[in-house]
């Protein structure tokens, strides 16, 4: 039944297996959403749009991926990144609703993280890009911007949680006359640690229990193993200090839309 | 003693959404004086402490320390030298040490083990293992522990909510006595918020009773 619509949609046949498949994927999608629901996670309604949003990108980004790649001008390269670099901060404001100004926070340390960490990397020739600009500073820009979006939003997500959840601990160091930073800097400081463990527990069994992306395409694709496995070490520095950067950058602008002048804390107590 | 005042109020009022909280109110204190505050639940005492600590601004009105207005002080040095404890008193994780200093410790300064010693022993918490985690502390323990945290920055204006109401009788009055003794010593004004009308008589010199808006209305 299937391949007659298949048929009638005149999709070449090349694709309809791939389509069955990914159909058939979303029977676990479902699964997914239904013990969401049933544990009371309530992120069915982002799994469903990000699953939809998520495809139509990556589908469009695979048409154009060949262009990309292609590309050999560094400005272009870079304006690409930068491209993304801003999606990647309206996405961390989009998961964020709840929370102001997170794109105020997020936008700056997102691109002065990412691309600084991408231009030293071009620039100390850390990476041999020359060979394919495009084809190397992307993907590898594309895990570095990925990675500043998580950690960024988790970091704001946490500061201002906190900030609700120890309003009185937080105001009996303002008390004390601390100022914003340093009535925070636990928060930041377990954020930006938290942050990090997903990777840093991928960098301590690297090459045991995970076989990340980056390698595997590389030695798919042909790349020497041993040159492909350090790529992938290098890799892991980036996001780490790109990373940091980033958090570190995102928590004190964030500081300006948890407290006012005066520095009192204008976080408003969470809704009952 | 100076004659002139430490703190004035000048017909402060705070809302919050449009709900009246505080209106018009006054009060002058003086070095080497304590004030007490008084009132029903809910009539703003602890809203008119945060607003003396600049943690919120007044709707209206005037807050003024050593005659100048708190909006023209430095956020941080004015609560460095305007000082309060909240009525719960919040322990940073980490040790007791760790709490006492950590109001020294954002103003840079530093102090000896004796000097923890001699608050704690003012405040009748010594002995105690300073290296002992501070979230392990009882009620009590843990307000006697922001009180000293408090007073090791020898403030101007010490401003207290409910400072005793995890203490007991004994130990609520040493407390009284303890502050009461070091006014002088640290030139100091005291604002007391408490429910507690006996306490406020035998405690302060001047109380100010506040009336529970919301009902009034």
């Amino acid at each position: 039944m299937q391949l007659d619509i298949f048929a009638l949609l005149q999709i070449p046949e090349q694709y309809t297996v791939m389509l069955q498949r990914y159909l058939a994927a979303m029977i676990l999608l479902a699964v997914l959403i239904i013990i969401t629901k049933w544990q009371g996670i309530g992120i069915g309604n982002k799994l469903i749009v990000g699953t939809i949003r998520g495809t139509i990108q990556i589908v469009l980004m695979a048409l154009i991926l060949v262009y990309i790649f292609a590309l050999s001008d560094l400005i272009v390269i870079f304006g690409v990144l930068t491209f993304m670099g801003v999606f990647a901060a309206y996405t961390a404001r989009s998961n964020l609703e709840r929370i102001p100004g997170v794109m105020r926070a997020t936008l700056p340390a997102i691109l002065v993280g990412a691309l600084s960490v991408m231009a030293v990397t071009i620039a100390l020739e850390i990476i041999d890009w020359r060979s394919g600009p495009g084809e190397f500073i992307i993907p590898m820009g594309g895990m570095v911007i990925g990675n500043c979006m998580v950690l960024t939003s988790l970091v704001i997500d946490r500061m201002w949680s906190n900030a609700q959840k120890q309003r009185s601990l937080l105001e009996t160091a303002l008390a004390l006359g601390a100022t914003p930073m340093q009535a925070t800097e636990l928060t930041i400081r377990e954020s930006i640690r938290s942050g990090l463990l997903p990777n840093l527990n991928r960098y301590a069994s690297l090459g045991i229990v995970s076989i990340p992306g980056l390698m595997s395409g590389m030695i798919i694709g042909g790349v020497n193993p041993l040159e492909a496995a350090l790529y992938q070490v290098i890799i892991f520095i980036m996001i780490f200090l790109a990373g940091m950067i980033a958090a570190l950058i995102t928590s004190r602008l964030f500081l300006r839309e948890m407290f006012n002048e005066r520095a009192q804390l204008t976080v408003t107590p969470p809704e009952l | 003693m100076s004659d002139s005042p430490i703190l004035e109020l000048e017909k402060v009022s705070m809302a919050f959404d449009g709900k009246q909280v505080l209106r018009d109110v006054s009060l002058i204190l003086h070095h080497n004086e304590t004030y007490g505050i008084t009132g029903p639940s809910g009539c703003g005492k602890s809203t008119l402490l945060r607003v003396v600590n600049d943690l919120l601004s007044p709707t209206s009105g005037t807050v003024r320390f050593q005659g100048k207005d708190v909006r023209e002080w430095n956020p941080q040095g004015l609560r460095r030298r305007v000082v309060m404890v909240p009525q719960e008193a919040k322990m940073f994780p980490g040790t007791v040490r760790g709490n006492l200093v950590w109001g020294l410790r954002v103003h840079g300064m530093t102090t000896e083990d004796e000097q923890l010693k001699a608050i704690l022993q003012e405040v009748q918490l010594w002995p105690i293992d300073l290296d002992g985690n501070a979230e392990n502390l009882s009620g009590g323990q843990k307000q006697r522990v922001a009180i000293a945290r408090a007073l090791l920055l020898k403030p101007n204006v010490l401003l207290l909510d409910e400072p005793t109401s995890a203490l007991d009788t004994d130990s609520a009055l040493a407390v009284e006595k303890t502050i009461n003794g070091l006014l002088s010593d640290y030139q100091m004004g005291v604002l007391i918020v408490t429910h507690n009308k006996e306490q406020a008589e035998r405690f302060t010199s001047k109380v100010l009773e506040l009336e529970n808006l919301s009902e009034a209305s």
